[in-house]
């Protein structure tokens, strides 16, 4: 950190530049799910000399896929020398770097399976009137692909297996609509197969046109995901076993335990399952699934059963009446915590894109359950007792509903796409920090999180060239003239660790704040070092 | 109108009172090379508490310091290396008083008192500078005004919010 000086860019144009690349490289972060949250260089940074290292620090493990320095005449260099540091990938620069500015072009993937591309613009001595290209863009049709391949996914465990399992346990001797069934099985395996594929293109950023490059599909099976491929496929060769073998038993229990594997297949990847606390968002998802399967895959069967008059069709919907409840109540309670735990504040679900697609989902699912709550109580006990016009109706319903059920799959399957609130929180949570270095003494001073509102700041303090600093007292004094705020102070504490901190500071407005650093020396002897932060809304 | 007016009058005396209320020296300027009776004006104790304690920092090039006691306060010197060897009338000094401490006092918020210490400014000083007394004043239950803060080069005494209090050293008189 203390190593280099960084100043701000005094040309308009090239804030312009820096700016729009910055949102670019933004943009291409709040695509997917693991943040980042510092970098070294910071975005932006001029820096005297070329940085001996980079370093980039994530909000969760990531393993990184492809790192690129473009250089100010736009030519890329591949950084493969690397280490992992906890969250921290520590890569080593290149030394024989010219001036100009630079762009870091990065690519991970996190635990959580998802691939993360973004930039980091910086500039050595001076930057460039005409920063170099960033490469990044979104490429539409392997993400309509990741979409469509997940919707396939979805329909093969919640149409495919759920529906073997409710022939399997509610509707015993009826044979209605097992072609559908294998067809969602199949489709489902379509899907999985190709989604690693796909997540093997979106990882490397490669284009459609690589779809059968052997490296795409080892990079996607690499991916927390390809556990996910591996398990639903087994899934679904349970099920099919099971929508195949005569042995009423033996069927049975291939069809639970497809159901199981299948959703524990989704419990393995997915921001969902990625989030803390494990211990309750992995069984969540795993519930989650399980009980939609259950409920969404009796459906079909169920509906085409009715239809065809089949007599053990009215056994069957009291078998379902009485059993989806449960599974119905599980579903809500599982989905609920996972949404909470990934929403965290309401005021997310308006703010975020992954709110949105939340709260289209809950407006379909409230569709849904209204259709569910008339089956249930106004027509279940008239069909079961026989009355053509309400088994009639209730096909319709029942039609009406997985026509709602696929838009929820094709809602869903968006997720992919938009990190949940959660994540974002960690990336707004990073600091914003700033270097002070005079002559008596240096501060690195560090406001957590970087942004307006109640704040932390804590400062390491030495002595101008480096050595210890004893300091009998120190005091934060923070001013906004811009905005007309007088200096706000605050005496700092020693927490025991090296640094002085305070706690109770609120900096209600965002922008460049005046920042003061009062280091009691001696009894006789006070520094104060001033420098700015920038704080982010 | 004029009840504003005075309201306003008011406003600026006690605005400038309170500018005012840090330790200052009477004597505003001394030659180098003579003996000057440094007065510490104490206007007021720290944020309404009473003064127990006033630390003086003897700046470099300032020797042969001997403080006046108080009545009612214990007076305490203490001693250390200087910077350089002086000459002091012909005698070779190259440590003395460093710190002067009066405690035990109780000097009230709404009291004044004068410190005094008489000293050798030696002509190694630069005329035309100021010289610098750093001020710890210290009161009940931890509070502490320091009066310490010497401005750097385009700065003055105004723009500090703890500035020590200082005297304008002048040419050494002749006829010595």
């Amino acid at each position: 950190m203390a190593g280099f000086r960084m100043t701000n860019i005094g040309f308009d144009m090239r804030k312009l530049a820096l700016a729009i690349l910055l949102w670019l490289g933004l943009a291409s972060v709040a695509a997917a799910h693991a943040s980042l949250t510092a970098t070294e260089p910071q975005d932006g940074a001029v820096v005297d000399a070329p940085p001996a290292r980079y370093a980039l620090t994530f909000s969760e493990p990531v393993s990184p896929i492809s790192l690129q320095l473009i250089k100010p005449d736009g030519t890329s260099l591949s950084l493969d020398k690397f280490v992992l540091r906890d969250r921290t990938l520590d890569i080593e620069a290149p030394t024989d770097l010219k001036r100009g500015t630079h762009i870091l072009s990065w690519r991970v993937v996190s635990e959580d399976g998802h691939p993360v591309g973004g930039s980091v613009v910086f500039s050595i001595g001076e930057a460039s009137a005409a920063p170099p290209p960033v490469p990044e863009l979104v490429d539409w049709q392997v993400r309509s692909g990741l979409w469509l391949t997940k919707v396939a996914l979805y329909i093969g465990l919640f149409i495919g297996i759920g529906g073997v399992f409710a022939f399997r346990w509610f509707l015993v001797g009826s044979r209605a609509g097992t072609t559908l069934a294998g067809l969602a099985l199949g489709i489902g395996l379509l899907g999985t197969i190709a989604s690693a594929g796909f997540q093997g293109l979106d990882a490397l950023g490669a284009p459609v046109s690589r779809f059968f490059d052997p490296v795409i599909w080892s990079t996607g099976m690499g991916t927390s995901f390809g556990r996910t491929v591996v398990v639903m496929i087994g899934a679904i060769i349970l099920s099919g076993l099971a929508l195949l073998a005569r042995s009423e038993a033996i069927s049975r229990w291939l069809a639970l335990a497809g159901l199981l594997a299948g959703a524990l297949a989704l419990s393995l990847s997915g921001h969902a399952s990625a989030a803390e606390p494990q211990w309750l968002t992995r069984p969540s998802v795993f519930l989650h699934a399980s009980t939609i399967a259950i409920w969404t895959g009796a459906l079909l069967p169920l509906g085409l059963s009715l239809r065809a008059g089949d007599a053990g069709s009215v056994t069957a919907l009291r078998r379902f009446s009485a059993c989806i409840p449960f599974a119905v109540v599980v579903l809500l309670v599982a989905g609920t915590a996972l949404a909470v735990i990934q929403v965290q504040a309401p005021q997310a679900l308006l703010d975020t894109a992954y709110g949105s697609v939340l709260l289209v989902k809950l407006a379909l699912l409230v569709l849904l359950f209204g259709l569910a709550a008339i089956n249930r109580w106004r027509l279940t006990r008239p069909s079961e007792a026989g009355d053509a016009q309400a088994v009639r109706d209730l096909v319709r319903s029942i039609a009406a509903e997985t026509a709602i059920v696929l838009m929820v799959f094709a809602i869903a399957a968006y997720w992919r796409f938009t990190p949940p609130p959660r994540a974002l929180a960690i990336a707004a949570a990073q600091p914003a920090s700033t270097h002070i270095h005079t002559e008596k003494a240096m501060a690195d001073l560090t406001v957590a999180p970087g942004r307006a509102g109640p704040v932390t700041v804590s400062a390491a303090i030495m002595t101008g060239d480096f050595g210890p600093l004893d300091a009998k007292e120190v005091s934060f004094v923070f001013s906004n003239p811009a905005a007309g705020i007088e200096p706000i102070k605050r005496k700092a504490m020693k927490p025991g660790d090296g640094t002085w901190r305070a706690d109770d500071l609120v900096l209600p407005l965002p922008g460049t704040w005046n920042v003061r650093v009062d280091i009691l020396v001696s009894d006789f002897d006070i520094a104060r070092l001033e420098g700015k932060i920038e704080i982010r809304p | 109108m004029f009840k504003k007016l005075i309201a306003a009058t008011a406003l600026l005396t006690l605005g400038s009172t309170a500018a005012m209320a840090h330790v200052t020296l009477e004597g505003k300027e001394a030659p180098v090379g003579s003996t000057y009776k440094a007065v510490f004006r104490v206007p007021h104790g720290c944020d309404g508490k009473s003064t127990n304690v006033v630390r003086v920092q003897i700046p470099e090039g300032v020797i042969s310091v001997k403080p006046q006691p108080k009545a009612g306060w214990k007076l305490e010197k203490v001693r250390a290396p200087y910077g350089k060897t002086y000459d002091y009338y012909g005698t070779p000094t190259s440590e003395g008083v460093k710190e002067i401490i009066w405690s035990g006092g109780n000097l009230g918020d709404d009291e004044y008192d004068e410190f005094v210490l008489r000293a050798f400014l030696t002509p190694d000083l630069k005329a035309g500078e100021t010289l610098y007394f750093p001020i710890v004043q210290e009161c009940p239950e931890g509070a502490v005004e320091r009066w310490i803060e010497i401005p750097a080069a385009g700065q003055t005494s105004d723009d500090l919010e703890l500035p020590a209090p200082g005297v304008k050293l002048l040419e050494k008189a002749a006829g010595h």
